[in-house]
């Protein structure tokens, strides 16, 4: 019996709705999991997911590869270096290439066992990626030296060495003071043409900015002075940094003054201190805004030789890969003006570089109550940025 | 990989529907056709499921148990007439005996 009119046009669209649904399934499963894009499109998807929700998504455990924590520690000059593996428990599958690697210096302090920072290394790992997480000695003591970029090249090359792991594909990726590493540990003639990307996250360009900024207390944005205020612990960082330049009883004062819970200096200590170190104190506390200038000019020789040493403007024309910066814009560690000059420097000299900033980051943490607009803005940034990471090795 | 495995078999049934609603079946099954495709698409999804672990590892197991499923259920039903007519080519009713 014929249906009626209205029937058979229901039908003939439930079909053509149908075949049209089985060739986008057939179609995305097959660039999903055959072409380098496809590969490279589904990890990164993983990634932003991951990382954005600060966990990994429920649904998405069930594909992930089984993931190994192995814990080493490997020589260097500046002391032995703590190395957090996170690879996948299971070998690379013949038809998969060698697997990617990639260096993580995870910032000032010990931060092994932030949950952010083991979410993205587990996420990482799930997605086919040997991690390798650094921490040293001196870090751990929330300083930075300028010798634990001989940590980074050990690591790299214990990296190099890991079986199943590509030589040439490793990468290295610097958080926060952990960036100043990775780009003088980039620059190494003994590493510089083996690494295959770097990415700088919330990283700074010159010490000597940074200081400037935070004895301004405001930063330039688009030609304007703006209020800006650092947190706490990045001027701990730098008193220690800079203590290491002073002689001993200035550089104990003015640690003492930025530790957690110190006070700031009296008349009397300052009286017993250095013009340098009164200035570097003065810098770092912001109680003089109006006389940055004067107080940078009072630093000793040696200090600004250290703060040079420790400033990736130092060493930017000798790095040879690909480099990443990302930053959010409201850091209170370390101002976004570091990556902005950073990437102006790099743009000056021909360096393949790209920078992106992000809204819903609080230095290098996803931080909460964001709007979904800003959520998905940020996503897409991030994505794009990661899939240009994961491209090469797809 | 239980667990996945429920999910790739999930997955076929779910291509296998969507086969039967784009009428990839021959008309010659009837009634066998839901059970047919369903059982297509399920079974090509986990086998592809399986084969794309041990050859892209299980991230990427998934997707390759989706696009097989999909041309299980599309090409099966296809070469399953194809060959039911050959075999009647070859052997017309009353020419195949086991003589």
């Amino acid at each position: 019996m014929p249906g009626k009119p209205g029937n058979r046009h229901n039908s003939t669209f439930g079909v053509v709705a149908a075949r049209t649904a089985l060739a986008l399934l057939f179609g995305a499963g097959l660039f999903l999991s055959v072409t380098p894009a496809g590969r490279a499109t589904a990890r990164t998807a993983f990634l932003v997911a991951a990382v954005i929700s600060a966990s990994q998504p429920a649904p998405l455990n069930l594909l992930e590869e089984p993931v190994r924590h192995i814990q080493k520690t490997v020589p260097s000059r500046g002391g032995t270096v703590y190395l957090d593996i996170y690879e996948p428990a299971t070998p690379a599958p013949p038809l998969s290439r060698a697997l990617e690697g990639i260096v993580i210096i995870p910032g000032v302090g010990d931060n092994r066992n932030v949950p952010q920072l083991i979410n993205l290394s587990l996420a990482l790992a799930h997605v086919g990626i040997v991690v390798e997480n650094i921490t040293t000695p001196t870090l751990m003591h929330n300083d930075i030296s300028a010798v634990d970029s001989d940590a980074v090249v050990q690591a790299f090359n214990f990296l190099s060495r890991w079986p199943g792991v590509g030589a040439d594909r490793i990468g290295i990726g610097g958080f926060s003071g952990g960036g100043t590493l990775a780009y003088l540990a980039a620059a190494d003639t003994r590493i510089r043409d083996r690494i295959s990307f770097i990415v700088l996250f919330g990283a700074y360009f010159n010490a000597e900015t940074v200081l400037r900024a935070y004895g301004q207390r405001a930063i330039i944005v688009d030609g304007k002075l703006v209020p800006w205020y650092p947190t706490q612990y990045p001027l701990q960082v730098l008193a220690n940094v800079m203590s290491d330049g002073l002689p001993p009883l200035d550089g104990s004062l003015l640690v003492s003054a930025f530790i957690p819970g110190g006070k700031p200096l009296t008349s009397n200590k300052l009286a017993q201190m250095s013009p340098p170190a009164v200035a570097a104190y003065h810098l770092l506390e912001g109680d003089e805004p109006g006389r940055v200038h004067e107080n940078m000019a009072a630093l000793s020789p040696q200090l600004h030789a250290l703060l040079n040493t420790l400033s990736p403007s130092s060493v930017i024309n000798k790095v040879h890969a690909p480099i990443y910066l990302l930053h959010s814009r409201d850091d209170s560690s370390l101002p976004i003006t570091e990556s902005q000059a950073f990437a102006a420097a790099l743009a000056r000299i021909h360096r393949p570089y790209d920078f992106v900033e992000f809204g819903i980051f609080q230095h290098v943490e996803v931080a909460t109550g964001h709007s979904l607009t800003q959520i998905l803005g940020d996503a897409l940034t991030l994505f794009r940025v990661l899939y240009k990471v994961l491209l090469p090795g797809s | 990989m239980l667990a996945l495995s429920c999910f790739w078999l999930l997955l076929g049934l779910l291509v296998g529907l969507l086969a039967v609603l784009a009428k990839f079946w021959p008309s010659s099954w009837g009634r066998k056709k839901w059970p047919a495709m369903l059982s297509i698409g399920a079974l090509a999804a986990f086998c592809g499921g399986w084969l794309g672990t041990l050859l892209l590892g299980r991230f990427f197991a998934s997707s390759v148990a989706l696009w097989i499923a999909v041309l299980c259920v599309v090409v099966l039903p296809r070469l399953f007439v194809w060959v039911q007519q050959k075999h009647r080519s070859l052997f017309p009713r009353g020419t195949h005996s086991s003589k």
